[in-house]
């Protein structure tokens, strides 16, 4: 067995010019930090209606997906459930919408691992749906406390009885 | 003692151009934001691998152009559809191009499974960076890329920086069955 090992050159010290090639490690400017976090607050500000607009997407392709026959269009459609439910996860976890973002991560990875034209997945995608929806209109963000179980439990229930 | 001691000086990002690879807008704007107050010169987007690729060969292509620069580092998001992360780190690594397939790739990935930590190793990626990110985060994975350049590995089913980071010399016995050939080869890649 040949293995190689390439030994390369510094390239990104080297571009960043000579004052820095002595340097062990290195930083970015504190400040260029601190507004980057800045950004992130920013993009926080308007989290919530971001998450309605990608829930109320969720809801309108589900209401089509329901009556759908196994067909490639429903497997698209779930296909942008997965995409709208995986944003809702990024931006919520971002965000610190910890409860909305952990109930959008279990109905992307349902759908990831699921047999998309499985009878099964009206019962669970439907208790995901509701979840998101309750907790979307209550503001509800820490996923700990008696609301934020019960939910959870509802949705359980439904995995464990139709998965 | 030195009477003027040198203050470490912060990075200066300017003649760097990183590419990001990300499907959702919001998150890309970001990213995208975010390298620029990191103070970094030139900042290429795409949604997708398939964009990505298509942009990484063209500028392959036209690299003696003056006016478009070879992208120094790769963020891209794991999960998009049309073309995800996995993808587009198996064509890097695998390319022909010293200048595509050296290049340094910080994943960023909604996952934090063991298994999509292992799968973005395997495939050669620089870093891992677990969603939800923050400046400092974001700040350390392009430092940690800049400062440890690990050497790159070729073996019969892998291409990529060398999976162990610390090169810490084995006392035990030797065990490997088959034998092997390490070439060392030192490699200017512009």
């Amino acid at each position: 067995m040949k293995i190689e090992i390439y030994k390369l050159a510094n390239r990104l010290k080297l571009r960043m010019g000579a004052r820095f090639q002595k340097q062990e490690e290195g930083f970015l400017a504190e400040d260029s930090i601190e507004e980057a976090n800045k950004l992130i607050a920013q993009l926080c500000s308007i989290c919530p209606e971001v998450t309605g607009q990608h829930l109320e997407g969720i809801i309108a392709l589900w209401a089509k997906m329901k009556d759908m026959p196994a067909s490639p269009e429903r497997s698209d459609t779930a296909q942008k459930i997965f995409t709208l439910a995986h944003e809702i996860k990024d931006m919520g976890g971002l965000c610190g919408y910890e409860l909305i973002a952990y109930f959008a991560e279990s109905l992307r990875d349902y759908i990831g691992r699921t047999d998309l034209n499985m009878k099964a997945q009206v019962v669970i995608i439907q208790a995901h749906v509701d979840a998101m929806q309750i907790v979307h209109k209550q503001g509800v963000k820490k996923n700990a406390g008696p609301e934020a179980e019960e939910l959870k439990k509802m949705v359980k229930m439904a995995i464990d009885k139709y998965h | 003692m030195p009477i003027f001691e040198k203050k470490p000086l912060p990075y200066d990002l300017s003649n760097f151009t990183i590419l990001v690879v990300e499907d959702s807008e919001h998150m890309q704007t970001l990213i995208t934001s975010m390298l620029k107050v990191f103070g970094v010169g030139e900042i290429l987007a795409c949604t997708n691998a398939k964009e990505a690729i298509d942009l990484l060969t063209i500028l392959q292509a036209s690299k003696k152009s003056k006016y478009l620069k070879n992208v120094d580092i790769v963020l891209t998001d794991w999960l998009m559809p049309k073309g995800n992360g996995e993808e587009l780190l198996s064509w890097i690594r695998g390319n022909e191009k010293d200048t595509i397939r050296f290049l340094p790739v910080i994943v960023i990935s909604g996952y934090t499974t063991e298994y999509i930590a292992i799968k973005t190793r395997d495939l050669g990626a620089n870093e891992t960076l677990v969603k939800p990110i923050s400046g400092t985060s974001l700040a350390g994975r392009i430092c940690s890329v800049i400062d440890n350049p690990r050497p790159y590995v070729k073996a019969p089913h892998y291409f990529g920086p060398d999976r162990r980071r610390q090169d810490i010399p084995f006392a035990g016995m030797e065990r490997r069955i088959a034998e092997t050939e390490i070439v060392q080869i030192k490699k200017s890649v512009e």
